[in-house]
């Protein structure tokens, strides 16, 4: 039996990531073309045969209960064990470190019901392909009390400890003046004895709206996404019946990430589009993150932009970010030439 | 449980015509659009008509269509009541029978008709390639007050000789019917889609099943024996985007459908999704020296190479230097650097070598597998050609 049940605390806030969590969790902000940020860990828990998931959810969940929904995307919706989510009394905001005690004390039940000895304990924004069952073992071979999973000397945000342990902290965190399995990691914590799995794969953490572009970018270079998109351990993500993706008479695509659903003119570079996105005649996009079911009419240029969900740029519309600076357009927005973006 | 109208969906054929596709699954399993099989087209329009009961009849190279269907989870079938049954021929105390024929397959699960006691019955084939609403269909049926309705349409007139053909009269009574004749009088081809009043179609299957020289098929021996007997048979005119997918070429050409806007096939249509099954796959990656225009292509691929009007599944990679002009590339292939393939279906997970070039006779549509590419000169029957 696996020995190993998982939690993701997804009712961690990142704060540079504001614009683009307005409306929607933290975990569930979309990543590469066709995920969401959470999908990341989810599937490294499926690939890993754990078998019992339970997704911590801050109160405005919404958006993340209907991605996740009762785990079937990633075969978990299971008669015994399986997905469960939970949301908490945390508000957005409220939590910026992993593994919140006072999150995890909402649903005691969870852990009590679960038979699995151990605990692994991970945010929605650790993008990796980590074995977690790799990490038992050092973990049980280390015996230390808590291991953290790191990447080049890197914090990973990963954690597994057992579940007696984790029990144990939640029921004292107040005492002990802790908040989370992250800050008693953080601050090393007597008695409790640490040691650290060395992880060597893909890894970036999300953590601010710096990171969330570059890394995006990155993604186009064949050496990371050849390493992301293992065809052994596949990203599962919600399932949506796309069409394969139309490129127009005369479009011009180039280094780009593209999911399906959409109908491509224009020129397109160092980008990435999700799905089921329009992008007109003349336009011209460079270095651009164009979310799920955006349109760009005819004759745009766009260049350094994060165009976040059904977002509608009329004809003719010219934005200019920066590297540095990219111009966040945010979800639903209808945005037209003078309309000083 | 009474039920209005249940579907039953003929998917036991080879399809000899589709040469080596059909070597390993039936032809309602061959893939199509970058992303679906033949059979999505059918089940979805159940789905989106909101047909709830559909029996699927499986005959020849049953495994991949079972496995693909499974529970009918992609297609909203995965239900308590009804939803989707596989019916693969069965034994009983006298021995197996096969289906023989149309008519007989359904013959022959008329206790799977019974049990869902319809109104009446919707019979379907998994060869054609249309998006239709089966309950306007319906609705036709009711208001014509008929015993049977046949849903055709318009075909022309130098190609119909092709297909069994309508004769009818002003009020889309049927008058005759007539398979592939050599002086069309009717350009109203059948699309081999039917519905009946079950009460009465299970009258005529079972005196069918009695006749020792019926061939038990819709086409040949139903339909003229109810003409015969005077029943009301009414021809539905469908209008639309409409193909039998029966030949490399058509299906080549089904496929080029998708990319030319005037065909009248969108796949683009939120109101009405063709659903499949979706294999959790990257997004596709297009590198800096690719060239793609006027292309379908789904997730999972990498293209470094040069594509032209051609539909590309899934987990496809065209290599740098590659050139793919008016193909269809099918799931897993791998065209290899410097590989040169023009007007040709190229079948699942082939390898074409680097520099690769196919050589062309004439503009026929090629059928590129193992074995062509091995032996270049090729056998006579090799290179797919038109119509036949």
């Amino acid at each position: 039996m696996m020995r190993l049940a998982a939690v993701i605390d997804a009712t961690v806030t990142i704060p540079g990531l504001k614009e683009l969590a307005m409306y929607r969790s933290s975990a569930s902000i979309p990543f590469a073309g066709r995920y969401r940020l959470i999908d990341f860990a989810l599937s490294n828990i499926v690939n890993s045969n754990i078998s019992s998931v339970g997704v911590f959810a801050s109160q405005q969940s919404v958006s993340l209960m209907d991605h996740v929904g009762k785990g079937k995307s990633w075969d978990l919706d299971r008669r015994r064990n399986g997905l469960f989510f939970l949301p908490t009394s945390q508000r957005e905001g409220d939590q910026f470190s992993v593994g919140s005690f006072a999150a995890l004390e909402d649903h005691l039940s969870f852990f009590r019901k679960s038979a699995q000895p151990y605990v692994m304990v991970t945010s929605a924004f650790t993008i990796s392909q980590i074995n977690y069952n790799d990490m038992l073992e050092k973990h049980i071979a280390s015996g230390a009390d808590i291991t953290e999973a790191v990447h080049n000397g890197n914090c990973m945000k990963s954690y597994i400890l057992s579940k007696d342990l984790l029990l144990r902290m939640i029921k004292g965190f107040r005492e002990e003046r802790v908040v989370s399995v992250e800050d008693i990691v953080n601050l090393k914590k007597k008695p409790y004895t640490f040691a650290q799995y060395e992880y060597g794969g893909y890894f970036v953490l999300i953590n601010s709206m710096e990171s969330y572009f570059n890394e995006s970018m990155a993604l186009l270079d064949a050496e990371n996404w050849r390493k992301l998109f293992l065809p052994e351990r596949p990203i599962y993500t919600k399932v949506k019946d796309e069409p394969p993706t139309k490129y127009l008479k005369g479009s011009k695509v180039k280094r780009s990430l593209v999911a399906n659903g959409s109908l491509l003119d224009g020129e397109i570079s160092d980008s990435i589009l999700s799905r089921a996105v329009e992008i007109g005649k003349n336009s011209k996009l460079e270095k651009c993150i164009i979310m799920q079911k955006c349109v760009i009419e005819e004759g745009c240029s766009l260049l350094y932009v994060v165009a976040d969900k059904d977002v509608h740029i009329k004809a003719g519309t010219i934005i200019r970010g920066t590297k540095e600076k990219p111009v966040v357009i945010r979800k639903g927005s209808v945005v037209s030439e003078g309309d000083g973006v | 449980m009474k039920k209005q109208m249940v579907a039953m969906l003929l998917a036991g054929g080879q399809g000899t015509r589709l040469k080596e596709l059909t070597n390993a699954v039936a032809k309602p399993a061959i893939p199509f659009g970058g992303k679906y099989r033949i059979i999505d087209f059918p089940l979805s329009n159940c789905t989106n008509s909101e047909i709830r009961t559909v029996g699927v009849l499986t005959q020849y190279e049953p495994h991949l269509l079972h496995q693909y269907i499974g529970l009918g989870t992609p297609w909203d079938l995965d239900r308590r009541n009804g939803g989707v049954t596989m019916l693969p021929p069965y034994a009983e105390a006298d021995g197996i029978k096969w289906y023989d024929g149309t008519a007989n397959a359904i013959f022959q699960n008329l206790k799977f008709l019974e049990a869902h006691d319809p109104e009446y019955v919707l019979i379907l084939s998994g060869d054609h390639i249309y998006k239709m609403n089966y309950l306007l269909m319906l609705d036709f049926h009711k208001n014509q007050q008929a015993d049977a309705t046949i849903s055709v349409i318009e075909v022309p007139w130098e190609e119909a000789s092709r297909f069994g053909l309508m004769e009818t009269d002003g009020d889309m009574q049927v008058k005759r019917f007539v398979e592939k004749p050599e002086n069309p009088k009717s350009n109203l081809a059948s699309m081999g889609v039917y519905i009946f009043n079950y009460q009465k179609l299970k009258e005529y299957l079972k005196a069918d099943a009695d006749k020792e020289d019926s061939s038990h098929d819709f086409g040949k021996d139903i339909i003229p024996a109810m003409l015969e007997n005077g029943e009301k048979m009414v021809a539905y005119p469908y209008k639309g985007y409409w193909k039998d997918v029966g030949t490399v070429e058509s299906l080549w050409e089904a496929n080029m459908d998708l990319l030319n806007l005037e065909s009248g096939l969108v796949i683009h249509d939120p109101a009405w999704r063709i659903f499949s099954s979706n294999p959790q796959l990257p997004p596709q990656v297009v590198t800096e020296n690719c060239e793609i225009e006027e292309s379908f292509i789904n997730e999972g691929c990498i293209i470094e190479g040069k594509v032209r009007k051609s539909v590309i599944s899934q987990n496809v990679h065209i290599k740098e230097g590659a050139e793919v002009d008016e193909c269809v590339v099918m799931a897993g292939a791998v065209i290899g650097a410097g590989a040169k393939v023009s007007r040709a279906i190229i079948t699942p997970d082939l390898h074409i070598p680097d520099n690769y070039v196919l050589k062309k006779k004439d503009r026929d549509i090629t059928l590129l597998t193992n074995y062509t590419i091995n032996n270049p000169e090729g056998r006579e029957d090799d290179a797919a050609s038109s119509g036949n």
